[in-house]
């Protein structure tokens, strides 16, 4: 029973990176309608930037941290500004191509950086050791990661709910045309939406740092595996996010508990997910939190 | 008017016959899957022939080397190499990727053209089109089979699991490390596939559940870091031993694994970067001039330039023998690296018994020698003396 607690553990730790990564997909789709798919971009230079300031200008670590999770959200914010303002009313296939060629784009540059092909590790700054408690243990990166989650789901949570500047967000996923046509900046709520995609992302990008090192590609991976997790939980509802992350987290770490010893050679834990992602989108075509979509004729 | 034009066209012909090119081909992962190895790999090759250029190792002959970025994408590797093949006519293809390489064989072996590859798959160098293919080290299953032994010497009968990477490469020395552990007593108590994962908690519960008292890893050092560190997590780095192939160790596991790396052994051919010899001077020097910063710290980067040495050797060798430069003579000088003839640059060890890089018709690996490796206080330290694996030949060859 306590390899059930422990796989049960180590799923949600998994699935918060997983939920904290697939935040700044869902936001930019939630304002704009735009699937991201230079988010792992966004993830890995968040994660190289904190190293650069943290190991190259010595930095205090937590000041890297700021710094880089700021950076990375001006680097967003830019990137709305430079490439996507001019598509704004545009097809939506249009935006989504942009994405696609600036994830390009990002990659080529970043090749170009020391950090290319290259295996970092940020300074030591967590306790090494894990915290034992009744047989379960968790390591300090996990639970960093499972903290920067709530924190950004509670700060979403506030922000889309009582901000006027998050009920804006909204109004703009709704209908851009009827937002522009009661004042609200369309414009400027893609930019910020953007930046606050480049703040989850450095910290989902710093979370996987800390656990797994700093690789480009493995960075990179980590923007695309959140997919499942946004389909799943839907891909505009940011409570959705967290719990289809946590839930594909879950059911990769009992899939590799449970079915792998009896499979040769394993990797049901990359199976397993799409199953139960097959499943719910059967009866949620929308996901299980996300908005149900009925066009009227 | 004439007279002083022909005469200039003579001038040229002959300049360009006293300076012929002769070109190199690798194409590798650069960018993409794998790039942590690809990257320094392709960067020792481009230093070693700025090198051999400046040197003139090669008399007679400019060196072109074409470095191409396959991404880890078979179709790449094969448009590059058939490209090469049309354009540059090379005299040797230094490859990357098993799955690329054992795509590309059949067309290797068509347009007789030496290959050396950076992956050390065993099937690259068995039957069938595998004339031209020569590894410039130990395979992967060599290696496995030799850490199997190095596992028996230290526990008779022990209980060894396999961790590999979900590829043709991680797969590699699945059967013939089968082959060796039933010859050795071990038992063989799961092989798993890994390719990278944020948890390894299921992983290592399930091979603890299986009584393995050691992890044998076939894969890069990413994945191997984080099961390293998820077994210090779980208290399990006491209770079982970890050790890999010659892609799992290096720098960068120290750099990515800290702490959990301790103990770890690591079966690899090249010399340590602190290591003194000419080669690992070599290594040093170029490192440093070309700033490669921390693509030059990786034993990878040996890698690169033990193969670019080796084909420039056979260039310079075949341009002294025979005068010219192209496949055939470039593969007769390859197979008499040889004897007196064996090629000693300073990046593999050697055994007693055999010279470092050594090839014939029928003896495609080059240096054979290896040791086993131990993280030791945060650096790799030699615990054995270079050996060679006797019962990898028996499981493989059956003598």
């Amino acid at each position: 029973m306590s390899d059930f607690f422990q796989f049960l553990i180590s799923g949600i730790a998994v699935g918060s990176i997983y939920a904290l990564a697939a935040l700044g997909f869902v936001l930019i789709y939630k304002s704009s309608r735009v699937i991201n798919f230079a988010h792992g971009q966004l993830i890995a230079i968040g994660a190289f930037i904190a190293y650069a300031l943290a190991a190259w200008l010595k930095l205090p670590i937590a000041l890297a941290l700021l710094a880089a999770v700021l950076a990375t959200g001006l680097l967003g914010f830019v990137v709305e500004r430079v490439f996507l303002k001019r598509l704004v009313g545009q097809p939506i296939i249009s935006v989504i191509m942009v994405t696609i060629g600036l994830a390009s784009v990002l990659d080529g540059l970043m090749y170009l950086t020391p950090f290319g092909s290259g295996n970092f590790s940020y300074p030591a700054f967590l306790p090494q050791e894990p915290l034992r408690l009744a047989g379960i243990t968790v390591s300090y990166p996990q639970l960093l990661a499972v903290g920067f989650t709530a924190l950004f789901l509670l700060l979403f949570g506030w922000f889309f709910q009582r901000s006027t500047l998050g009920i804006s967000m909204r109004a703009v996923a709704d209908d851009q045309m009827a937002s522009m046509s009661v004042g609200v900046s369309v414009e400027k709520v893609f930019a910020l939406a953007w930046a606050v995609a480049g703040v989850t992302a450095a910290s989902a990008g710093m979370v996987v740092g800390t656990v797994s090192g700093l690789n480009q590609d493995s960075l990179i991976a980590i923007g695309l595996a959140v997919f499942p997790a946004v389909i799943l939980g839907g891909l505009d509802s940011i409570p959705g996010a967290v719990v289809g992350g946590i839930t594909i987290g879950v059911l990769q770490n009992l899939a590799a508990g449970y079915l792998n010893r009896f499979v040769p050679g394993g990797g049901t834990e990359l199976v397993i997910p799409f199953v139960v992602l097959l499943v719910v989108l059967w009866f949620r075509p929308h996901g299980l939190f996300g908005t149900e979509e009925i066009e009227r004729v | 008017m004439k007279r002083s034009m022909l005469l200039v066209g003579l001038t040229l012909l002959s300049l360009a016959q006293a300076q012929k090119t002769v070109s190199l081909v690798h194409s590798g992962a650069i960018t993409g899957p794998t790039s942590d190895v690809g990257g320094p790999y392709a960067a020792a090759i481009e230093d070693y022939c700025k090198y051999a250029n400046e040197q003139k190792l090669i008399p007679g002959y400019t060196l072109n080397c074409i470095v191409r970025d396959d991404q880890y994408q078979n179709p790449n590797a094969q448009r590059f190499l058939e490209e090469a093949l049309d354009r540059a006519k090379p005299a040797v293809y230094l490859g990357y990727a098993t799955g690329a390489m054992l795509a590309l064989k059949s067309l290797i072996q068509e347009v007789k053209l030496v290959a050396i590859p950076a992956s050390a798959h065993i099937g690259l160098i068995d039957p069938p089109d595998n004339t031209y293919v020569f590894l410039p080290t130990s395979s992967y299953s060599e290696q496995v089979v030799a850490l199997l032994e190095h596992i028996a010497r230290e526990k008779k009968g022990a209980k060894v699991a396999l961790v590999v990477h979900p590829s043709a490469f991680g797969r590699a020395p699945i059967e013939d490390a089968r082959k060796a552990a039933a010859q050795l007593g071990l038992s063989i108590v799961d092989v798993q596939e890994n390719g990278g994962s944020l948890d390894n908690t299921a992983l290592l519960r399930n091979l603890e559940q299986k009584g393995a008292e050691y992890i044998v890893h076939q894969n890069v050092a990413g994945p191997v870091a984080n099961i390293l560190k998820d077994a210090k997590r779980l208290g399990l780095d006491k209770k079982i031993k970890q050790l890999g192939a010659i892609y799992t160790g290096g720098n960068d596991l120290i750099r990515l694994a800290g702490d959990a790396a301790e103990g770890y052994l690591w079966a690899s051919s090249y010399y340590t970067l602190e290591e003194d010899t000419p080669g690992m001077r070599l290594h040093r020097e170029l490192a440093a001039k070309n700033n490669r910063g921390v693509l030059g710290q990786s034993h990878n980067y040996t890698a690169g330039l033990l193969a670019a040495a080796i084909a420039v050797e056979a260039m310079k060798r075949a341009a002294q023998r025979f005068g010219r430069i192209d496949n055939a003579t470039f593969y007769d000088a390859l197979v008499g690296m040889n004897g007196p003839n064996a090629f000693n640059p300073g990046f593999v060890v050697k055994t007693a018994n055999s010279p470092e890089i050594d090839f014939t018709k029928s003896e495609q690996t080059g240096g054979e020698g290896l040791r086993v490796l131990e993280v030791k206080g945060g650096k790799f330290v030699p615990i054995t003396q270079p050996f060679t694996s006797t019962l990898f030949r028996k499981v493989h060859y059956g003598k």
